[in-house]
C-alpha cells in the first residue's frame, strides 16, 4: 500500500504516512487489502489535486488555540449567571445567618499583601512626604513638591544647607459621599419583565484524585530563642562630651497638654518603649503599629539595638553620631482616628533637633488636604514661632510655623492647631 | 498514473512543529493570565450600567471576591421630618419607623422600603429600592457610626410620585479629589448626570459606588405588595439603634476688632 501511494521511488517519504500506514499492520491480509483498496480509491481522487492540507503540528496548533479560546470566553451574560435579582419566595424570612456562606469579615481588613490603612478613600492622611519629595530653593526658602497633606520641616545648618524632614503620617477615618442623580421619565406605563439570568449548576467534569503523603519532614524544635529588642529608652546626646538636656516645652497660654499628647515623646522629647502603643493611636490612627510608619528610636538610620539570649547579654551595638550631623525629628499626632464631617480634629507637631550641632530658620509646613479646614487662630507653639497661612491647590490652607530663634541639640517645640473636617 | 507526494522533509517539518509549540505555550499563557484577570479588575463598573435591574449590579460585584458575602453594611436612611419608613420583611412590611433609620444590610441583596407620612402629601406612598453594592472597611467598633447614608430628599419623593424615576447612585469620595466645599453635615453633596450619560458611570469617575438607590415610575396594587418578587425575597437586614447628629460646628464667626490702644472699649 505504501508503495502504491508513493509510487515514485525518489519520493520522500513523510514520517507521519508512514506511521498512518502502519495502523493496518496489526491487521490481517485481507482484511489490510479491503482497507487498502477502499483508501486507494480515495487517495486516488484526492491526490489528482494539490494537497493542501497543513502539516500535523500546525493542525493542533489550531485546534489547541481554538479549544482554550472557547474555553476562556465568558460572556457578561454568562458571568451573570448567578444573578439573583427576583430570589424565590422561599428565601424570605430566613434568619441571617442563612445568608452567610462564610464567616463574614467585620472592621479592618486589608487583602493580603497591602498595609493599611486601607483602603485609601476611607482614610484622610495628613502629614509625610508623598509623592515627589520637597526641597527648598533659594534665598527666600521656596518650597517645591510639597503636595497636599504633606507635612515637612526645613531648617538651615551651620554649613550652609538647607535640610528638608518629612513628618510622620496620621490617617483620620473620614469617609464622606456624594450622589449622582438621574430623572428619567416615563413615555408609557407598559413594562414588561425578562428573565436576567438562568442559574446553570456546573457538574463536575471527573474525579479528584488525592496523593497519599509518601515522606514526612521532622519538624526540628528551636534549641533557643534569639531576639532582638529595640532600646527602650533613648537619652543619649553625648555628641559634644556634654549631656545636653531636653527642654521642656513652657506652658501654652490657654492649658496644658491634652490626653492624647500625654507621651513622654511630645511631653519632654524622649521616647519611651512602653508608651509605644499609645503613640501609635494618635500618630497612625487605626493601623496597627508598622515599622514603615511608626515612629521609633532612629540614630543614623540604625535603630539601637540590643541581642539577649536566653541568660546573659551577648552583644550590644554602639551607634556613634559623627560629629558635625544635624537632624530634625518631625513628629505628628492627631486627637482623633475617625472624624465625621464637621468635626473637629487637633493635630499635634512635636519638633525636635536630635542632631549635634546647632540649626536655625526651622520651619514646619502643613499643607491641609482639601477636606481639612485651618480654624483661624488655632495655632500655638511652645516656642517663639510666626504662622503664616496661604491658600493652596486643594482650596485649603498651607500652615506655616518658622520658629524664631534657633534650636540647639536637644531643644524641641510642640505647635498645635484645629482643622474643621469638611 | 504516478503521483509524487508534496511532503516537507524531516528537518522542515522539524522547524514547524518548533514553531507551533513555541506558539502554543505562548497562547496558553496569554489565555492563563487573562483568565485570571477578572478576579483583580478594579471596583470600576466598566461592565455595567444605572440602568440595569436591580441586584444585577451587586450580585456582579459579589463574584468578584473579597469579604463581601454576608456582611451587613451598616445603612442610614434619611428622609424629611415626619417621614415613616418601613422595610420589606416576609410577605409585607415591618412597621414604620421614624428617620433617620440606621439598618445593616447585606451586599448585593435588594431592599423594598416603604415610604409614608410624606410632607404635603398624606395619603401617599413611595416604595423605593435600596442595593447595595459595595462595603465600608471602618475601624473596629466604628462601622455603625459610619454608615452609608441613604437620602430621600423632598424633592425626589415628588418626582417618584409625579410617575418619573429617580436613580440615585451614592458613591465615596476620592479624599484626594474630593470636592473643597464645606457644607451641611446632614446634607449630601450630589450631582446630576447629564442627558445620556449613565450616572454610575459618573459615580466611578468621582468615587467608589457602594449604594444604588431607585424609587418611583411604578405603582404596585394590593396584590403586589405582598408579592415576593415585588419585595426581592425580603432579604434579612439588622436594625441598629438611631445615631447622635454631628453637630454643625460653629461657623468662622468675625471677632471683633481688638480695641486699639487709647480708645475705649466698645
Amino acid at each position: 500500500m505504501t508503495r502504491d501511494l508513493a509510487g515514485d521511488d525518489t519520493a520522500v517519504v513523510c514520517p507521519s504516512r508512514l506511521h498512518r500506514s502502519g495502523a493496518t499492520a496489526g491487521l490481517p491480509s485481507s482484511a489490510a487489502d479491503t482497507i487498502g483498496q477502499a483508501n486507494r480509491g480515495t487517495r486516488e481522487t484526492n491526490l489528482d489535486r494539490p494537497l493542501t492540507r497543513w502539516p500535523d503540528p500546525w493542525r493542533v496548533a489550531v485546534i489547541a488555540l481554538a479549544t482554550l479560546i472557547l474555553c476562556s470566553c465568558r460572556g457578561p451574560s454568562q458571568r451573570a449567571c448567578d444573578v439573583s435579582p427576583l430570589p424565590g419566595p422561599q428565601q424570605a424570612g430566613l434568619p441571617p445567618q442563612a445568608y452567610a456562606a462564610a464567616q463574614p469579615i467585620d472592621g479592618a481588613w486589608s487583602p493580603p499583601g497591602i498595609a493599611r490603612p486601607w483602603p485609601r478613600d476611607e482614610y484622610l492622611r495628613d502629614g509625610g512626604d508623598e509623592g515627589l519629595p520637597a526641597g527648598v530653593i533659594g534665598t527666600q526658602w521656596e518650597i517645591f513638591g510639597l503636595e497636599p497633606a504633606d507635612t515637612v520641616a526645613h531648617f538651615d545648618t551651620l554649613d550652609g544647607r538647607t535640610i528638608v524632614e518629612p513628618s510622620n503620617k496620621v490617617h483620620i477615618y473620614s469617609p464622606r459621599f456624594g450622589a449622582v442623580r438621574k430623572i428619567d421619565s416615563l413615555a408609557s406605563n407598559d413594562g414588561y419583565e425578562r428573565v436576567v439570568g438562568v442559574h446553570l449548576p456546573t457538574v463536575i467534569a471527573g474525579p479528584t484524585s488525592t496523593q497519599l503523603v509518601t515522606s514526612s519532614k521532622q519538624n526540628l524544635q528551636a534549641d533557643r530563642q534569639i531576639g532582638s529588642k529595640s532600646a527602650g529608652v533613648y537619652r543619649t546626646r553625648w555628641g559634644d562630651g556634654i549631656m545636653a538636656t531636653t527642654n521642656r516645652p513652657r506652658e501654652y497660654e490657654q492649658d496644658m497638654f491634652l490626653p492624647y499628647e500625654n507621651v513622654k515623646v511630645i511631653r519632654e522629647g524622649i521616647i519611651d518603649a512602653a508608651e509605644m502603643a499609645h503613640l501609635a493611636a494618635g500618630a497612625t490612627a487605626a493601623i496597627a503599629w508598622t515599622a514603615d510608619q511608626a515612629v521609633q528610636v532612629i540614630l543614623d538610620e540604625q535603630a539601637a539595638m540590643s541581642a539577649t539570649a536566653d541568660e546573659k547579654l551577648q552583644s550590644v551595638y554602639v551607634v556613634k553620631a559623627p560629629p558635625g550631623d544635624p537632624r530634625l525629628r518631625v513628629i505628628k499626632v492627631a486627637d482623633k482616628q475617625d472624624a465625621q464631617p464637621g468635626e473637629e480634629v487637633a493635630f499635634t507637631i512635636r519638633f525636635d533637633n536630635i542632631g549635634n550641632q546647632l540649626i536655625g530658620n526651622v520651619t514646619i509646613i502643613d499643607n491641609l488636604t482639601t477636606r481639612l479646614e485651618f480654624v483661624p487662630d488655632s495655632g500655638q507653639c511652645s516656642v517663639d514661632a510666626q504662622f503664616f497661612t496661604e491658600p493652596n491647590e486643594g482650596d485649603s490652607l498651607v500652615v506655616r510655623c518658622e520658629i524664631v530663634d534657633p534650636l540647639e541639640p536637644g531643644e524641641g517645640g510642640v505647635i498645635r492647631f484645629r482643622c474643621v473636617v469638611r | 498514473m504516478v503521483h509524487k507526494l508534496r511532503c516537507m522533509n524531516t528537518k522542515e517539518l522539524l522547524n514547524e512543529r518548533r514553531v507551533a509549540t513555541r506558539l502554543a505555550i505562548a497562547l496558553l499563557l496569554i489565555l492563563t493570565i487573562a483568565s485570571a484577570t477578572p478576579a483583580q479588575e478594579s471596583g470600576v463598573h466598566y461592565w455595567h450600567q444605572g440602568a440595569m435591574p436591580p441586584g444585577a449590579i451587586g450580585s456582579r460585584q459579589l463574584q468578584r471576591g473579597g469579604p463581601l458575602p454576608g456582611f451587613f453594611q451598616p445603612v442610614e436612611i434619611k428622609a424629611p421630618p415626619g417621614v415613616l419608613v418601613s422595610l420589606a420583611v416576609g410577605e409585607g412590611f415591618d412597621e414604620p419607623q421614624p428617620v433617620p433609620l440606621r439598618v445593616g444590610m447585606l451586599i448585593g441583596k435588594v431592599y423594598r422600603l416603604r415610604v409614608m407620612n410624606i410632607p404635603l402629601h398624606p395619603g401617599m406612598e413611595v416604595f423605593p429600592t435600596v442595593e447595595i453594592i459595595d462595603r465600608l472597611y471602618a475601624p473596629p467598633d466604628r462601622q455603625q457610626r459610619f454608615a452609608i447614608p441613604i437620602q430621600l430628599t423632598q424633592e425626589e419623593l415628588q418626582f417618584a410620585m409625579q410617575g418619573k424615576f429617580v436613580t440615585r447612585v451614592i458613591y465615596l469620595e476620592d479624599p484626594r479629589n474630593a470636592l473643597p466645599a464645606r457644607g451641611d453635615p446632614n446634607a449630601q453633596n450630589w450631582f446630576e448626570a447629564g442627558p445620556g450619560r449613565d450616572p454610575l458611570a459618573v459615580a466611578d469617575a468621582l468615587g467608589r459606588p457602594v449604594a444604588i438607590l431607585r424609587l418611583g415610575a411604578r405603582l404596585p396594587d394590593d396584590k403586589q405588595l405582598s408579592d415576593p418578587h415585588f419585595l426581592f425575597g425580603s432579604p434579612p437586614w439588622l436594625k441598629y439603634p438611631p445615631a447622635t447628629a454631628v453637630p454643625a460646628p460653629p461657623a468662622a464667626s468675625v471677632e471683633p476688632a481688638a480695641p486699639v490702644e487709647g480708645e475705649p472699649a466698645p
